[in-house]
């Protein structure tokens, strides 16, 4: 008890002390005062009864200092007082103090920003319960040549193996998809949701926060409509109704029933089908899950319908390699027994790694990136630090000779140190909190669980252990070093001449040339990256993407469902391209209209294999190909020029079954024939005749600016898909164009959901977003670290030239020329930035190794870059020199000489 | 210094600080430290300023409090008192201080 209070008293008086120490010298001056007054009372002489009091009263100064003791915290007081100390130094050099803090606030800020990123993106597990169990499961075609090729999920394959299995504890199969949503059925949104195995979410560990989860029976065609929202859904489209749970919602016009909604929180990543086919989810979120009911075809078919993903839950003490290898020998025996044409293999992934396997590698170098950059921070700040304890020898030297400890004296370098680093942790939370701010403004949208970004507690921390850890880094050393230096000699000697001794330099250059050395890698990196990115941005597209905008429109509601009678949705299919063509064509401005099955620059869709009646091949070597429905405008409207044959013309309606195909799939399909009157097989959905070919047309990087598929192009009135994308050239601009397809569209139809209205260029931008994030954030790291290279080489020459006035006095007066002088500094400062150079030339070579994977089109050594980036370094190395340099020639030798 | 004169023990200065409080009632520090010099009848070597720390010490401990007032002469002074708990403690710490007088003394008969 009697500890308690003492101590809060004691943290009390730490903190109210001006205030009691005046109560105290009032308190004191009473006591004085009183015994004065009965001493004249004993008959004293004024000048005695005084004396007498203070001197029975003791020393007055101990008593208070005793008594200050006893009030507060001494060890924390002193501590206090170096800051205050350390507060009042900082402020009387605040050139230094600024480019310290500035230099922190910008390392600990970038590197807080990255990682928060880094964080939630790679490290934070989901919320399922035991996540490093579960597994993305993917059928691998092995094929002879051409090696194990991994491809969605075959629905009857994965469930043999749900089946059979002994290492796995559960399999759930699921498929993205694109659903319109609205509460009346009219102008829907667009939404992104799954279809799950009932089983899905017990497979994760996740329970409905409201309702229940889905029942067997759920999961059939012709069952009772159902779906669970997730929070966000639940949000959106009932404003979080607690009574939600039995409520309509109408997905493509169809009611479906609420029975549960999952908690925040629970988000499933967007898993890719394969790693080959890029085909990019359209919608980020899934907003909503429905029961998967397979289809006749899914549960017959071997060879075909491989449209599924699945993810499943390793039993407990089970290794990846042996569920890898069970699966693997399951596959492979059922590929012998069942007499299947192609071979089957399977490769499970971790979740984890699976949905991060595209960006983990940029992620991680951009980390590197930011890294680095703290890096050359601290060095600079070590580098100051050392400059400013060498000028502050002297000091110390005297504050030793009266008798400091040499713990107090490094406690107070110490301290000075901290204070920086607090502020600069402090300044660079600030810019933590920005720069994830700017970071996901910048990101490109495909990065998985990007809006659960957020500054963290975790990550915070991790910024005050480096704020902490670079504080101790660069206050130890120059703390310790004035230690070393015995009070005689650094009293003895002029302290500009210690400071620059032989040994102190060499600590110097050696860490600008680390700098250098860092700076450099980075250069390169950044250098590199940004050549690739220029090389793919210049990448001829093979279409002219201006003045193009595309809606993309999903037929998902019930009059264009093939439920019913085949014909005639086809028939209503049609119709409605039909009557959109002939609208948007009548729109003011537009030079042509007309329709693909898959929007430019979204990645590859409708992948096909390329089948020839007249000359036949193994499934596994066939060509595999994209295929996209159009007409006769497409090429105008698109500028892409025919190579051979003729375009399709109005004519072809009657007797639709004709295609055109690109140079590469005439090249690789017809190698050395002439495939113009070749039929292709198999191709146009319940046709009993395969396609013609009438023409051959330019490549293009219709699907992603990277590279170049394989096309065929079959007119849309041999068969329109549910997914379709009507392009307009027009004169008119982007913006005035699209609420007018968006009227012409729903006019038609207004059931009919549209995804995305855009015009190409836009949609050609977004699709390199993550190349531009990377190469805008490395760009900003690379002058980040330029910067502070420069400002390490100038401020040791400045200060090695500041302290060596004296003898550049000397020289000019005994005749030294003013460019010698240069000549002299500028040596100094080239010895460690060339070494720095050569050493980070050689770490380039290592980091190199693994940047390969990260470029487009562009070697790793690709000497542009590389000389580009040692040019850039020596540049500023030297801007950075010649200042201090002239600085050097304009000593005034009679000035320097004076104060000698 | 005078010969006869010994040193203030550690501990036993808060002791006679309580006890005069006790018999004497509010105090300022002065008048404290004059009551202690009158009872020991000047054989304790003292400052009066040393009567300070303990003063603090008593305080933060919450035996005693101290309050502004004005003194006989009309003069601003801090005035000490105890309280609840300080009446209990003198009780408790009278006996501490028995015991190890007596064990002192028991010491001293001994080894004489």
């Amino acid at each position: 008890m009697d500890l308690i209070r003492t101590l809060f008293s004691r943290i009390n008086g730490l903190f109210a002390r001006p205030g009691r120490d005046a109560e105290l010298d009032e308190e004191l001056r009473a006591h004085i005062e009183l015994a004065t007054e009965e001493n004249l009372r004993k008959g004293m002489s004024a000048e005695a009864a005084r004396t007498q009091a203070l001197r029975s009263f003791g020393g007055v100064t101990q008593t208070r200092e005793r008594y200050r003791e006893q009030r507060g915290l001494p060890r924390i007081e002193e501590m206090l007082s170096d800051v205050r100390i350390a507060l009042r130094q900082l402020r009387r050099s605040p050139g230094y103090a600024l480019t310290a803090i500035f230099t922190l606030a910008l390392g600990i800020g970038a590197v807080t920003a990255m990682f928060s990123v880094i964080n939630t993106v790679l490290l934070k597990p989901f919320a399922f319960r035991d996540q490093n169990r579960l597994v993305v499961m993917r059928e691998v075609e092995i094929r002879d040549p051409g090696g194990r090729v991994e491809t969605p999920d075959n629905y009857r394959h994965i469930l043999r193996i749900k089946n059979t299995t002994k290492t796995l504890e559960d399999t759930a199969i699921f498929q993205g998809r694109a659903l319109s949503v609205s509460p009346d059925g009219d102008r829907p949104d667009f939404v992104g949701g799954l279809s799950v195995s009932p089983n899905f979410f017990h497979l994760l560990g996740v329970q409905p926060m409201l309702g229940r989860d889905f029942l067997d029976s759920e999961a059939r065609t012709g069952a009772d409509h159902v779906l669970i929202l997730s929070y966000e859904g639940w949000q959106r489209f009932f404003q979080g109704d607690p009574n939600v749970i039995g409520k309509p919602l109408r997905i493509s016009s169809e009611p479906f029933t609420v029975i549960g909604v999952l908690a925040p929180g629970v988000r499933f990543p967007q898993i890719a089908l394969s790693p080959a086919i890029s085909f990019e989810e359209r919608a980020r979120e899934t907003l909503m899950y429905l029961p998967l009911a397979p289809g006749a075809l899914d549960l017959s078919s071997d060879t075909g319908n491989f449209n599924y993903k699945s993810i499943a839950r390793l039993k407990p003490g089970v290794t990846l390699a042996q569920a890898n290898a069970e699966l693997e020998g399951l596959q492979n025996a059922y590929t012998l027994s069942a007499h299947l044409p192609i071979h089957f293999g399977m490769a499970l992934t971790p979740l984890a790694k699976d949905v991060t396997a595209k960006i983990s590698g940029a992620l991680w170098m951009l980390f590197a990136a930011v890294g680095s950059v703290l890096l050359i921070a601290c060095v600079n700040l070590a580098n100051l630090q050392l400059a400013r304890a060498a000028s502050a020898e002297r000091e110390t030297a005297v504050r030793a000779a009266l008798g400091a400890s040499r713990a107090r004296l490094f406690s107070s370098r110490l301290t000075e140190s901290l204070v920086l680093a607090s502020m600069g942790g402090a300044a660079g939370a600030a810019v933590a909190i920005v720069g994830v701010r700017l970071l996901i403004a910048l990101a490109p949208q495909n990065i998985p669980r990007l809006d659960e970004v957020h500054v963290s507690l975790p990550v915070l921390a991790f910024a005050a252990a480096l704020s902490i850890a670079s504080a101790l880094i660069f206050g130890t050393l120059p703390a310790l070093r004035s230690l070393r230096v015995p009070p005689q000699s650094a009293m003895q000697s002029n302290p500009t001449r210690v400071a620059n001794t032989r040994d102190g330099r060499r600590t110097r250059n050696l860490l600008v040339a680390g700098q250098v050395a860092c700076t450099l890698v980075l250069l390169v990196v950044t250098g590199l990256v940004l050549r690739s990115f220029s090389r793919l941005l210049r990448q001829d597209l093979g279409f002219d993407s201006s003045h193009v905008t595309v809606a993309q429109v999903d037929l998902f509601s019930p009059q264009y469902s093939d439920a019913n009678s085949t014909r005639s949705v086809e028939a209503v299919k049609l119709a409605f391209a039909d009557r959109v063509l002939t609208a948007l064509r009548q729109l003011p401005g537009v030079q042509s209209a007309t329709i693909t099955s898959a929007a430019p620059l979204t990645g590859e869709t409708w992948v096909d294999s390329l089948q020839r009646p007249d000359h036949p091949v193994p499934p596994a070597d066939q060509l595999p190909i994209n295929v996209r429905w159009i007409d006769q405008e497409y090429l105008r409207t698109m500028q892409i020029p025919l190579l051979a044959g003729r375009n399709f013309t109005a004519d072809d309606r009657a007797n639709p079954m004709v295609a055109l195909i690109s140079e590469r799939t005439a090249r690789d399909g017809f190698a050395g024939e002439n495939p113009i009157g070749k039929e292709l097989g198999n191709l146009v959905p319940d046709a009993p005749t395969g396609a013609r070919v009438i023409g051959v047309v330019a490549d293009t990087r219709i699907n992603g600016l990277r590279d170049q598929a394989a096309m065929v192009y079959i007119p849309y009135w041999a068969f329109t898909p549910w997914t379709l994308s009507f392009l307009v050239r027009s004169s008119q601009p982007s913006k005035a164009l699209i609420p007018e397809m968006r009227r012409v569209i729903w006019t038609t139809d207004a059931k009919v959901a549209i995804p995305s209205l855009k015009s190409i260029d836009d949609q050609a931008s977004e699709s390199v977003a993550a190349e531009r994030f990377q190469a805008i954030v490395l760009a900003c790291f690379g002058a980040v670290a330029l910067l502070l290279a420069s400002l390490g080489v100038y401020g040791v020459l400045a200060y090695s030239v500041s302290t060596r006035r004296q003898e550049f006095g000397i020289r000019i007066a005994l005749g030294s020329g003013k460019s010698a002088l240069v000549q002299l500094v500028l040596l100094q400062a080239a010895v460690p930035v060339l070494i720095g150079t050569g050493a980070g030339l050689l770490m380039t070579v290592v980091v190199l190794r693994w940047m390969r994977s990260l470029l487009y089109q562009t070697p790793v050594a690709d000497p542009v870059a590389i000389v580009g980036s040692v040019a850039l370094l020596l540049a500023a190395a030297a801007a950075a020199a010649i200042i201090p340099a002239r600085g050097a020639a304009g000593v005034d030798p009679m000035r320097a000489l004076r104060i000698e | 210094m005078g010969d006869q004169k010994s040193d203030v023990l550690q501990g036993t200065l808060d002791l006679m600080v309580l006890k005069t409080l006790e018999s004497m009632g509010p105090l300022h520090g002065y008048g404290i430290a004059r009551r202690i010099e009158q009872v020991s009848s000047n054989t304790l070597s003292m400052n009066q300023g040393t009567i300070y720390p303990a003063l603090l010490r008593l305080e933060q401990r919450g035996w005693i409090k101290g309050e502004w007032g004005t003194s006989e002469s009309n003069r601003r002074a801090r005035f000490y008192s105890l309280s609840r708990v300080g009446r209990k403690k003198i009780q408790d710490e009278t006996e501490n201080w028995k015991r190890i007088a007596g064990t002192m003394a028991r010491f001293l008969a001994e080894s004489n």
